[in-house]
């Protein structure tokens, strides 16, 4: 059952990716009630499916990252009025679940540290921050390219569809002003949720995992430092957030590389 | 454009396509004279009008059975604001009048932008909604209404349709580039450069979208004034612009110097120095020759655009918005075959109302004559006779009061309006 719904979000998901990039591949636009619908259904399917899930495990941690970008994709297209977003958030989000198929969601044998509700939070909070920092990074990739297109005096399809470079940059703002305290608290709940279970038999979290999870917090923490204290904007500011998601996303491929499994999430 | 006078809706007027620009000035009407004009309408026979009045039309839409007396008056009222020696045929010259359903097409025709000058443009929605506003007082029920469905026509066509998509002048090619760096345009600010009728136009155009033209500078201090005056801003000359380039968010260049007055030597600093931190400066260079050195979009956040970019711009959303015209035109016809459906089930009430007076007449002259004739009948033979010609009359008006009642309530009522009208010789309806 898992797996089936899983497939039906990964489904609809492709499908919204594929309605997004139609009009650079000379289609018609889809109407906007459908670009926005059927995400929505995809949404719904995949919140059924992961209710299922324990969320231990890499399958289950990108298939709730997947959820998290799709919603939040959702949310900007209201923010934005316009679908750009989904030109990445689409295609990404239905990678990560691709990913999240292949590396297994069966249910993992109960974990009971695994239902308590820190750890819960933790993952959720953790989640959302990263999920709010690929949506900046996104915003961010989307403000360059019409930057580019603005600049070199282009009137294709980037600009007619990307939404406006200060509507793009505010996304970007708000995604890192948001994903930050998100982050924060998703750290600070594993360090309380470690306090309370330590010796008591809870999950092993491996040393990579506390590397990455920090890395992540200070490179997120460095790019609000930029925009919200040394004012920071526009190409600047789309720049650092670029770098620093790919930045965070090498260290995570470097680390999983060297500790290979689908067991844990690194 | 061509009907017939029975039913009461006509719209006579000018607009781009009949009338010169000067004309078209001319006869265009001001919020404060579009009561006067209506007035002088209505008096002439009219039972409701709406005036709409835009740099590219000028239409009197009316209601009223009587057409000559008041269209006349629709050419004199115009024909007085031409010159002293005008045209053969005074304003009817440059006129037009459209009757009945084609005039209601008209009108959702010019609201949907189909229309306009440049196809598809949005402002007009906002004109004819202010037309009827103003005309309120004098438009009518039947006005109302198709005032009220023009612009639900004009919002259908621009969701339904792409033929509001993009932007079909250079200067609206411009706010609407403007728009892809800021977003919202409200509250920016705006420094003119020039002050020809291409800079106010585009100033103008600015304004509409909310932006705050703030200065306006000219070689000519006079011709400066008089625009910053209409555009709420400060006149100054062009060597008191430059350092204004560090707080402006959009300047519009439009003078008619012969090389270019932008340079970087006397903004490069401005621009590139701290003052502006990073924030966009949207260039819009309208000048043929251009005002502005190209090297000045090698600074990192100005975003320059010349008259050729922005025709790009245009000529692109025209293209689009032609394939568009064949879906905003069925959906006109939709509209007009309802609103119609609707008019023509107007007259419905009154119009079985005066068949059967008319026919009643009829027979109640014919029985008298009868009776007369058949003097030896007794007066229950008389009342007999009475009541069958009643019955008789009764059986027959049946199915033709139900077939108009039914075909109105399905929309069908003005065709067979007409022809019960035509067939009995009643008068149109009120």
């Amino acid at each position: 059952m898992i797996i089936t719904l899983h497939l039906v979000a990964f489904a609809l998901y492709g499908l919204a990716a594929a309605l997004a990039w139609a009009p650079f591949m000379g289609f018609r636009p889809a109407p906007r009630a459908l670009i926005i619908a059927i995400p929505c259904a995809g949404a719904a399917v995949h919140v059924v499916a992961i209710s299922q899930l324990t969320l231990v495990g890499l399958g289950p941690a990108l298939s709730m990252l997947a959820l998290c970008l799709v919603l939040l994709q959702l949310a900007s297209e209201r923010l934005l009025r316009g679908s750009a977003v989904s030109f990445f958030a689409g295609p990404l989000a239905t990678g990560l679940l691709g990913l999240a198929l292949l590396a297994g969601l069966t249910p993992a044998p109960e974990i009971g540290a695994a239902r308590n509700v820190w750890f819960v939070l933790h993952v959720a909070l953790s989640v959302l921050g990263l999920s709010l920092m690929a949506l900046a990074f996104i915003a961010a990739a989307l403000y360059l390219l019409q930057f580019r297109e603005l600049k070199a005096r282009r009137f294709g399809q980037v600009f007619q569809l990307f939404p406006p470079l200060e509507r793009l940059d505010q996304l970007n703002q708000f995604a890192l002003v948001a994903g930050f305290p998100a982050l924060t608290l998703g750290v600070l709940l594993a360090l309380g949720y470690g306090a309370q279970f330590a010796g008591q038999g809870g999950l092993h979290v491996a040393k990579a995992q506390i590397v990455w999870g920090l890395f992540t917090w200070v490179v997120l923490g460095w790019t609000v430092w930029v925009r919200v204290v040394r004012h920071w904007a526009g190409r600047r500011a789309a720049l650092a957030s670029i770098a620093g998601f790919c930045a965070v996303l090498l260290v995570y491929v470097a680390l999983k590389l060297t500790q290979p499994g689908a067991e844990r999430f690194l | 454009m061509t009907g017939h006078k029975a039913m009461g809706i006509k719209v006579a007027g000018v607009n781009h396509n009949t009338a010169p620009l000067d004309v078209r000035e001319r006869f265009a009407h001001g919020a404060h004279e579009v009561p006067g004009a209506l007035a002088r309408v209505m008096a002439a026979g009219a039972s409701g009008g709406v005036l709409l009045s835009t740099c590219n039309r000028t239409e009197f839409y009316l209601v009223g059975d009587d057409d000559d007396p008041v269209l006349e008056t629709v050419w004199a009222l115009l024909g007085e604001r031409l010159p002293a020696n005008p045209a053969p045929g005074g304003a009817r010259e440059y006129g037009y009048i459209a009757r009945d359903r084609e005039a209601v097409r008209h009108l959702y025709r010019v609201s949907a932008g189909l229309d306009s000058m440049i196809l598809g443009e949005s402002q007009i929605q906002g004109q004819v909604r202010d037309a009827w506003e103003m005309s309120r007082a004098q438009a009518g029920p039947v006005l109302h209404r198709l005032f009220q469905t023009a612009l639900h026509v004009g919002s259908r066509v621009r969701t339904e349709t792409g033929l509001g998509m993009g932007t079909a002048s250079a200067a609206s090619a411009g706010v609407a580039v403007a728009g892809k760096i800021f977003g919202d345009l409200a509250g920016r600010t705006a420094l003119i450069l020039g002050a020809g009728d291409v800079a106010e136009l585009a100033a103008t155009c600015l304004s509409d979208e909310g932006v705050r033209v703030t200065l306006v500078a000219n070689r000519t201090h006079e011709r400066a004034r008089a625009i910053a005056e209409r555009l709420g801003a400060k006149a100054i000359s062009l060597d008191e612009a430059w350092p204004h380039f560090a707080t402006v968010d959009i300047a519009l260049c439009s003078t008619a110097a012969p090389h270019a007055v932008v340079t970087w030597e006397r903004v490069g600093a401005v621009i590139g120095g701290g003052a502006r931190r990073g924030k966009p400066l949207c260039i819009l260079d309208l000048a043929v020759p251009r005002d502005v050195d190209p090297s000045i979009a090698q600074l990192e956040n100005v975003f320059l655009y010349d008259v050729d970019d922005l025709q790009t711009v245009a000529a692109q959303a025209t293209a689009r918005r032609r394939d568009e015209i064949p879906g905003a035109e069925r959906i006109v016809e939709e509209e007009a075959d309802l609103f119609w459906a609707w008019y023509g089930g107007l007259g419905v009430v009154p119009t079985i109302k005066e068949l059967r007076q008319r026919l009643d007449h009829v027979r109640a002259a014919e029985l008298e004559r009868a009776l007369r004739r058949f003097g030896h009948l007794s007066p229950d033979d008389r009342a007999q006779l009475e009541q069958f010609s009643q019955a008789l009359l009764n059986k027959f008006l049946h199915e033709p009061t139900i077939a108009l009642k039914s075909a109105a309530e399905e929309g069908r009522g003005y065709g067979l309006l007409e022809a019960v009208r035509r067939l009995f010789g009643l008068e149109p309806p009120e």
